[in-house]
């Protein structure tokens, strides 16, 4: 068929919304064949181990910097509005209550998708163009139950230790700033914390973390699976995926912070 | 960076010295780089493709995430001023000093890097495991002239010009958050009264700072690839991690600074 110029554009728009359709499709049928392998469990345990020490435990500095450097930035971005109301008593729970809730999963997340995400989907892409992915099949190994699901699990659980161990340091990083910067005495910044702090607002972080988790661990193992196209293939599946887990975890932070209210 | 280390088991002693070599490294890039920016050939339509393929080939991504970053911003800063006061009127205004000063160039660089710091990676990776780098030192080109000035001249400016984009966007969508569920007036919504040129600064010089780090972290990381086709996957991990850990540094930094230069009240 000849193309015709009024037809560029609705056919790009087209096959645009058909392409990001298939992925959508291909990461909810991949969430499918995980959960039918965890009913009855069918789980290579020292390959699960194996994710939670790399993923997991290898993650704790960069979460730990990120976290401090981030209890630190909300300090300085609510100590205007502070002073302006003259409520030093609220700075610990202006602090806190942003970070548990939504910077705190938000940063850990994009920094997880970045250091964790991307590296599954180039070690994934890297096996499937090496066809190492079709040599275990023909080993009657199945690739989802050992290759992925311990994935899927170690970043699921992982994110949501990191999460934990996050929360903890942005709260120690941004008393240090109170106390430095706007002389709040860590006694006061902790009550205040305390005093307004519901245990939910630390709750909803954690479940953020958890779609988050999620969200990273479906598209980097969809995308490393789906790679094609040798050497540089794998670039640009890692490209994809990192991309596509950030704009999810966006899409999952809108969604969860309406519904969790 | 020291934190991705492709070894299995690292000291902690270890990761810290090769974070601090990182440092250096990408220290010594940008000062090459700057040199080069003065004293270097010029390829002619190298700044513009960089240009294209950083801007404009990120603005859809950047849209749909900018407009998201509004929607959640507003929905908890409404959240938390219900708690304390129960008036919605400064919702808008509160909003609007945060994006601009802060949120708009600080959490919007962070998905740009993802996209950004990844593509300059990959790219300039594989050149490198394809020894077509080497090809270009062979020939006396400086790698740092022809790779890495025309990324960094595009992205200080493309990240600046998305950023900026991507504030009002996050605006609109903060605007129409606080309309369906504060039932806030578009009209008090868009209140400039808490904004000064202090705000607009840091912003601004936030914006711009972001896409050169961004730049020269991803490039350094990339003219650093060995090991084939799976060394390229290390470098884009390292370029991601390193150019947004650089993007939250560096956001401290000139908070700090901006809170004493240009008081926010």
């Amino acid at each position: 068929m000849s193309e015709s110029v009024a037809l560029v554009l609705p056919a790009k728009i087209g096959s645009g919304l058909l392409s990001i359709a298939s992925q959508i499709g291909g990461v909810a049928m991949l969430l499918g064949q995980i959960l039918a392998r965890l009913n009855p469990r069918k789980i290579d345990r020292h390959e699960l181990f194996r994710n939670l020490h790399r993923m997991g435990v290898r993650s704790v500095p960069i979460i730990s910097a990120t976290a401090a450097f981030t209890g630190g930035i909300m300090v300085i971005q609510a100590a205007p509005f502070v002073e302006q109301f003259q409520a030093t008593g609220f700075i610990g729970w202006a602090a806190t209550f942003t970070t548990f809730r939504e910077i705190g999963p938000l940063l850990i997340g994009l920094i997880f998708n970045g250091r964790v995400g991307a590296n599954n989907t180039a070690e994934l892409g890297t096996m499937a163009v090496t066809d190492q992915i079709d040599a275990l099949r023909a080993l009657a190994i199945d690739p989802v139950a050992y290759l992925v699901v311990p994935r899927v699990l170690a970043m699921v659980s992982m994110m949501v230790c990191l999460c934990v161990i996050g929360d903890a340091v942005a709260l120690g990083g941004a008393m240090l700033t109170a106390d430095l910067l706007l002389d709040v005495s860590p006694q006061l910044f902790w009550s205040s914390a305390m005093e307004r702090l519901e245990i939910w607002d630390f709750w909803v972080g954690l479940i953020k973390a958890f779609l988050f988790g999620l969200m990273i661990a479906l598209m980097s193992c969809y995308y490393g699976l789906a790679t094609r196209g040798g050497a540089p293939g794998v670039g640009r599946a890692v490209n994809a995926s990192v991309v596509a887990a950030a704009a999810g975890i966006f899409i999952a932070d809108y969604c969860s912070t309406f519904i969790l209210d | 960076m020291g934190f991705t280390s492709r070894a299995e088991n690292t000291s902690p002693i270890t990761a810290l010295k090769m974070v601090i070599s990182d440092v250096g490294a990408v220290y010594r890039l940008s000062v090459r780089t700057i040199y080069y920016l003065f004293h270097g050939k010029r390829e002619k339509g190298a700044i513009a493709a960089q240009m294209y393929a950083i801007g404009n080939q990120s603005m859809f991504f950047m849209a749909v995430t900018m407009a998201f970053i509004g929607a959640i911003i507003t929905f908890q800063t409404g959240l938390q001023s219900q708690k304390l006061v129960p008036d919605m009127s400064m919702v808008g205004a509160t909003f609007t000093k945060l994006l601009i000063r802060d949120l708009a160039a600080s959490v919007g660089a962070l998905p740009l890097a993802t996209r950004v710091g990844a593509g300059i990676a990959a790219e300039i990776g594989s050149m490198v495991v394809t020894e077509q780098v080497d090809a270009m030192r062979m020939c006396a080109a400086d790698p740092v002239d022809y790779l890495v000035v025309p990324r960094f001249v595009a992205s200080v400016i493309m990240s600046g010009v998305v950023l900026i984009i991507g504030g009002f966007i996050a605006f609109g969508a903060g605007m129409l958050v606080a309309n369906v569920m504060f039932d806030v007036n578009p009209h008090t919504f868009a209140n400039l009264s808490m904004v000064n040129s202090g705000d607009v600064i840091m912003g601004v010089t936030k914006a711009f700072t972001y896409g050169g780090a961004i730049a020269l972290v991803s490039a350094q990381r990339g003219l650093a690839t060995f090991g084939g086709s799976e060394g390229v996957g290390w470098a884009t991990t390292e370029a991601v991690v390193g150019s947004c850990f650089a993007i939250i540094v560096l956001n401290l930094i000139i908070s700090i600074f901006g809170y004493f230069v240009f008081p926010a009240l």
